[in-house]
C-alpha cells in the first residue's frame, strides 16, 4: 500500500498529466516501432518449452527441499524433533525454522525444513519431523475476530484503527439528500495462484550464493537474501530469466528462500525448493477482504450529497487491509473510518491493483442503487458526479464512447422483463490507477561488430518487459528488433525496481531511451567526421546513419560501428522525468446472463476503455488488458479462499475447488486502448482488472432486479437475493 | 476431461501394501525401491531407474531434464503438464511413469524440429497467446491434440478441448485466436 500511496501522491502532483519536456530524449513523433504490434521476443522460447523458469533449473548434484508447516491456525511450538527425518533415506539437511516457545499464527506458517536427494524422499522426510504443538484459541474469520467475547489473539488487539477521513459537512449533506441508501457491501479474500509457485534454487560457492528465484524483484531479492543471511550483498547473485506469474506476491525470497539457502549451505549441495500448490495458497499472500457499512445520499436531481462509511477488512495475521473509499465519484461531504481486522490466516500481499477492486465494488454497486432511487440511467448518473476531466481522468469520454460502442441504449431498466428463466443485463463501472515511473538505470554497449546490447536489472513478470526494452532500443538506434540484444533478470545488472504498481514500463523505458540516445550521440561523433558533417546533422533509421537532409549521404549501422575499432561505446543512463506519465483512467461495460433457476451467472460481453499513455507495444499492452479483465471475471464469479469457521483451515487449497475460469467461461472481450503519446509511458498491468467485477455485478443486478452486495457472485447468493426480492423484502 | 491415470495410482498403492509379493495374484509388485523404467519420449527411448510412485511428469522433469511441460496444480486440474500419450491427452502429473511404458509419449519439446516451430506454436507467438508462459506448453500441446482430432474444429470443439487447462495471466482470448489461426494454416 505504501507503493500505491507514493503513486497516488505523484498522480496528484501530475494532475495536469503532461510530463516535463524531455529535450533530445523525447519520444519520436513518428515512431517506426513504438505503439505498433510487436511479437514477444521470448515467445519461441516459451512455446517450445526451451525457456528455463526457476522451477526448471536442474543443477549437478542438486537435492530437494521441503518445508514443514503448522497444521494449526494458532499454536505454540512445544518441541521440534528432527532425528527421525535426519535418519530417513536420502536426507542431506534438516533445520528448525521456528524455535520452541514461539507461536505459529496461521495454518501453513513454516516450522522446519528438510532436504533430500529426491523430491519424493524430501516429502517422506518432512512427514517424519515431529513437531509438538500446544493449540491456542484462533480466529477463523472477521466476525469471530470482532465479536465482543473474542479471545485476544493478537498482542495489540484483534482490531486496529486504520485510516480516518472526513471532508465537508456530513449533516448538511444528508439534509440535502432526497434519498438515502443504507447498506453493507463486501468483497472476499482471493489468493494470487501464481502458476509457477514461489521458490528458488540456491547454490553456494564458498561464501557466495547464486539463487535462481521466481521473483518480480530480482535486485531486491538479492538485498533481502544478504540481509537475512548476514552476508554482503555483493556475495549474492539472483537470476530470474523467466517467471511464471507474480501479481504482487513475489517481491523477495520469503521464508522458503532463506530456508532453501540454509539447507544448501548445510548440505553443501544445490537445493531446489519450490512450494507445492497448497503451500502457495496458504503462505504467499492474498487480496484482503473489504466490507463497508455505507450510508449515502443523493439529491432529487441526481447529485451525490453525502457518504458515510464504517469499513473493515482482513489481511490475515497482522497485515493491513486498506482500500480507497469512496471511489472516483464526487461525494462533497463524506466521512470514513477504517479498521484492520486480524485473523489467523496467511498474510495479505499486494495483489494486482491493491485496494482498488475492493473500493471500486463497494462504491459502484452503491452508485447503481442510488441511480435507481432518482430514476436515472447509470451512465448519466455517473457523468453527473465525476471529478473534473483531465488527461488522467478521461471517464466522461469513456462513458459516452463506450456506451455507444457497447449498445448501452438497448439496456432495459432494472429487472429483465423477458419471459423465461434466462435474464440478461448490462452494467458499467469506472476505475483509476497510478502507474508512474521511478528511478531505474540502464547500460548500453555498442560494439564494433554492430552489436547493441541493452542491460537493465528489471525482470519480465509476463507483461513483455524484455520485449519493450528491445523496442525502445531498436527505435532509438533505427534498427530492427533483431538488431538489439536485451539482458534483464539478473541482480548484477544496473539497478531497477520491482515489477509492481504498474511502474515497470514507465520506469524502465525512459532509462533505456536516455542511455541509447547518449550512446547514439557517441556513435554520431565517430561517424560525423567521415561524412564531413556535424554530429547534430545525423540521424539513425532503417539500419543506417545518415545526414538528416540527405538520406543517401550516410553509412550502414555496421559500417558505422566498425569505426569504433577496439574501444566499444559504453553508456549508462537513468530514468528521468519527461518520458513517463502518471495516472490512468478507465471504464468498463459488462453484459451478463443469469439463470434465475440455478443462480448461475455467465458473462457474455466486456468492453474495456482504457488509457495508458504512450503505448510501447500494442500487442502486449492489449494482452495485459485482456488478462486484467479475465482475472476480474475470476474475482467476480469463481475464486474464493474458504476457511473452515471451526478449524481455521483452508478447505480448497488446490486448483480443483479454488475455481478459476477456463476457456468456456471467457466472454467476448473488446479492448479499446487510448494511445496518448504526449503523456509518456504509463503502466497498464493493473488498471484493467479494477472495475470488471463491479460492472458484472451491476449487470447481474440489471438482469435480475436483485442486488448482490458481496462478491463472489456465487449461485447460492444470486438465488438468495432473487428470493428476497420475490418475497417482497428490501433487497 | 483428460485421462488422469487414476486407476494406475490405485493399483500401485495397493501393490505396495501387499506384504507377501509371492502370494499375490495379479501383476508383479514393483518397488518400493527404484525400478528400471523405459519410456519412449518424442520418438526417443529414455531409460530411468525410479521409484514406481514417480509420476510421468516428474520422471521427465527431474530425471530426464525435459522441463518444457510444467508442474502447477500437481493434481490433474490445470493442464500445464499436458502430454499426448498414444494419441490422447493426459495429465502427466497424475499419470505414473511406470504406466507409460510401451506407449508413445509426446511432450512440448517434441513439437518443434530444430528452429522450425509447429504451426500451433507459431500461431501462439503471432497473436501473443501467452504472457508469463507457464501454462503455455500445456495449452500448446492440448491445442495440437484438438486440431489433430478435429482438423476443422469449431470454436466449441476447441473450447471443450482446452477446458482442462488454466491460465492465470488471462490469455484465453488469444489462445482461441491462435487455435483458429493454426487451424486455418492446416486447412490451407
Amino acid at each position: 500500500m505504501a507503493d500505491e500511496q507514493v503513486v497516488r501522491d505523484r498522480d496528484v502532483l501530475q494532475r495536469s498529466g503532461a510530463p516535463a519536456p524531455a529535450g533530445k530524449y523525447a519520444w519520436p513523433e513518428k515512431p517506426a516501432l513504438l505503439s505498433t504490434p510487436i511479437k514477444r521476443l521470448d515467445g519461441p522460447d516459451k512455446v517450445t518449452g526451451r525457456a528455463r523458469y526457476t522451477y526448471d533449473i536442474n543443477r549437478p548434484g542438486m537435492i530437494y527441499g521441503k518445508v514443514v508447516r503448522s497444521p494449526y491456525p494458532h499454536a505454540r511450538v512445544v518441541s521440534v524433533d528432527l532425528a527421525a527425518a535426519q535418519r530417513a533415506p536420502g536426507v542431506k539437511a534438516a533445520l528448525v525454522y521456528r524455535e520452541p516457545g514461539t507461536q505459529v499464527m496461521y495454518q501453513g506458517d513454516p516450522v522446519a525444513a528438510v532436504a533430500a536427494d529426491t523430491e519424493e524422499r524430501a516429502r517422506d522426510a518432512a512427514r517424519l519431523v515431529r513437531v509438538r504443538y500446544e493449540p491456542l484459541p484462533h480466529l477463523a474469520n472477521v466476525e469471530q475476530a470482532m465479536a465482543a467475547d473474542a479471545p485476544q489473539v493478537f498482542p495489540n488487539g484483534n482490531v486496529r484503527a486504520g485510516a480516518r477521513d472526513e471532508t465537508g459537512d456530513l449533516a448538511a449533506g444528508f439534509a440535502n439528500a432526497a434519498h438515502t441508501v443504507d447498506q453493507t457491501y463486501s468483497t472476499h479474500v482471493i489468493t494470487h495462484v501464481c502458476l509457477e509457485t514461489h521458490g528458488c534454487v540456491c547454490e553456494w560457492d564458498g561464501e557466495k550464493l547464486t539463487a535462481w528465484i521466481s521473483t518480480q524483484a530480482v535486485i531486491q531479492s538479492a538485498q533481502q537474501f544478504a540481509q537475512a543471511l548476514g552476508i554482503p550483498q555483493s556475495n549474492v547473485h539472483c537470476i530470474t530469466q523467466y517467471m511464471g506469474g507474480g501479481f504482487g506476491s513475489k517481491f523477495g525470497p520469503d521464508a522458503q528462500g532463506i530456508i532453501c539457502a540454509k539447507l544448501a549451505k548445510q548440505a553443501n549441495a544445490p537445493v531446489k525448493l519450490m512450494l507445492d500448490r497448497k503451500e502457495e495458497h496458504l503462505d504467499t499472500g492474498n487480496r484482503p477482504s473489504a466490507t463497508a457499512h455505507i450510508r449515502a445520499g443523493v439529491s432529487s436531481d441526481g447529485t451525490l450529497t453525502a457518504f458515510e462509511a464504517d469499513s473493515w477488512g482482513t489481511g490475515g495475521a497482522g497485515a493491513a487491509s486498506g482500500f480507497p473509499l469512496p471511489y472516483i465519484y464526487n461525494f462533497p461531504n463524506r466521512k470514513r473510518i477504517h479498521k484492520d481486522v486480524y485473523i489467523n490466516a496467511g498474510l495479505q500481499r499486494a495483489m494486482r491493483a491493491p485496494g482498488h477492486p475492493q473500493g471500486c465494488f463497494l462504491t459502484e454497486i452503491l452508485m447503481d442503487e442510488l441511480a435507481d432511487h432518482v430514476q436515472m440511467d447509470p451512465v448519466a448518473f455517473r457523468l453527473r458526479n465525476l471529478p473534473p476531466a483531465g488527461p488522467n481522468a478521461m471517464w466522461a469520454q469513456y462513458f459516452r464512447d463506450g456506451a455507444t460502442r457497447f449498445g448501452w441504449d438497448k439496456r432495459h431498466a432494472t429487472g429483465d422483463p423477458a419471459p423465461g428463466p434466462i435474464k440478461t443485463g448490462m452494467g458499467v463501472s469506472a476505475h483509476r490507477w497510478g502507474g508512474a515511473g521511478r528511478g531505474s538505470h540502464a547500460h548500453v554497449d555498442i560494439l564494433s561488430d554492430g552489436s547493441a546490447v541493452v542491460k537493465c536489472g528489471t525482470q519480465d513478470i509476463g507483461t513483455g518487459t524484455r520485449t519493450i526494452v528491445a523496442i525502445v532500443a531498436a527505435e532509438t538506434f533505427g534498427l530492427p528488433i533483431s538488431g538489439v540484444k536485451v539482458e534483464i533478470g539478473d541482480s548484477t545488472l544496473p539497478f531497477s525496481g520491482g515489477s509492481g504498481g504498474s511502474t515497470t514500463a514507465a520506469s524502465v523505458t525512459p532509462a533505456i531511451r536516455v542511455a541509447c540516445t547518449d550512446a547514439l550521440d557517441a556513435l554520431f561523433a565517430k561517424v560525423a567526421p567521415t561524412l564531413g558533417v556535424q554530429p547534430a546533422d545525423l540521424v539513425a533509421d532503417g539500419g543506417r546513419i545518415h545526414v538528416k537532409s540527405n538520406a543517401s549521404k550516410g553509412v550502414s549501422w555496421k559500417d558505422a560501428c566498425k569505426l569504433l575499432g577496439t574501444e566499444p561505446i559504453e553508456v549508462d543512463g537513468q530514468w528521468q522525468d519527461g518520458l513517463s506519465g502518471a495516472g490512468t483512467s478507465g471504464v468498463q461495460f459488462a453484459e451478463a446472463s443469469v439463470d434465475i433457476e440455478t443462480g448461475i451467472v455467465r458473462v457474455t460481453r466486456i468492453l474495456a476503455m482504457q488509457d495508458c499513455g504512450l503505448i510501447v507495444d500494442k500487442l502486449t499492452a492489449e494482452s495485459q488488458a485482456y488478462g486484467g479483465v479475465i482475472a476480474a471475471i475470476n474475482f467476480a464469479l469463481f475464486e474464493d479462499r474458504i476457511l473452515d469457521r471451526v478449524t481455521g483451515q483452508m478447505v480448497n487449497p488446490n486448483m480443483e475447488w479454488y475455481l478459476l475460469a477456463g476457456m468456456s467461461d471467457v466472454p467476448t472481450i473488446d479492448i479499446v486502448l487510448n494511445n496518448m503519446p504526449e503523456r509518456g509511458v504509463i503502466g497498464i498491468g493493473e488498471p484493467p482488472t479494477v472495475s470488471t467485477a463491479s460492472a458484472i455485478a451491476n449487470a447481474v443486478r440489471n438482469a435480475t432486479g436483485a442486488t448482490i452486495r458481496s462478491l463472489p457472485l456465487h449461485p447460492h447468493k444470486v438465488l438468495a437475493a432473487i428470493e428476497q426480492v420475490r418475497a417482497g423484502g428490501t433487497n | 476431461m483428460k485421462s488422469a491415470g487414476v486407476t494406475s495410482i490405485a493399483t500401485a498403492v495397493t501393490s505396495v501394501a501387499v506384504p507377501d509379493a509371492g502370494a499375490q495374484i495379479g501383476p508383479a509388485v514393483l518397488g518400493p525401491g527404484d525400478v528400471p523404467v523405459a519410456l519412449t519420449v518424442n520418438g526417443k527411448r529414455v531409460d530411468l531407474k525410479i521409484e514406481p510412485r514417480v509420476t510421468l511428469l516428474d520422471a521427465l522433469r527431474t530425471r530426464a531434464d525435459l522441463t518444457g511441460n510444467k508442474r502447477v496444480c500437481d493434481r490433474g486440474t490445470c493442464g500445464a503438464c499436458t502430454m499426448i500419450v498414444d494419441g490422447r491427452t493426459v495429465y502427466a502429473c497424475s499419470t505414473l511413469a511406470i504406466e507409460a511404458q510401451g506407449k508413445e509419449i509426446r511432450t512440448v519439446e517434441g513439437l518443434s524440429s530444430g528452429n522450425a516451430l509447429h504451426r500451433v506454436q507459431q500461431a501462439f507467438c503471432d497473436v501473443d497467446a501467452l504472457m508469463c508462459g507457464f501454462c503455455t506448453p500445456g495449452f500448446v500441446v492440448a491445442t495440437v491434440a484438438v486440431l489433430e482430432k478435429h482438423p476443422n474444429a469449431t470454436r466449441e470443439q476447441i473450447s471443450k478441448g482446452l477446458d482442462g487447462n488454466i491460465c492465470r495471466c488471462g490469455t484465453f482470448v488469444r489462445i482461441m485466436e491462435a487455435a483458429l489461426k493454426a487451424q486455418g494454416v492446416a486447412r490451407g
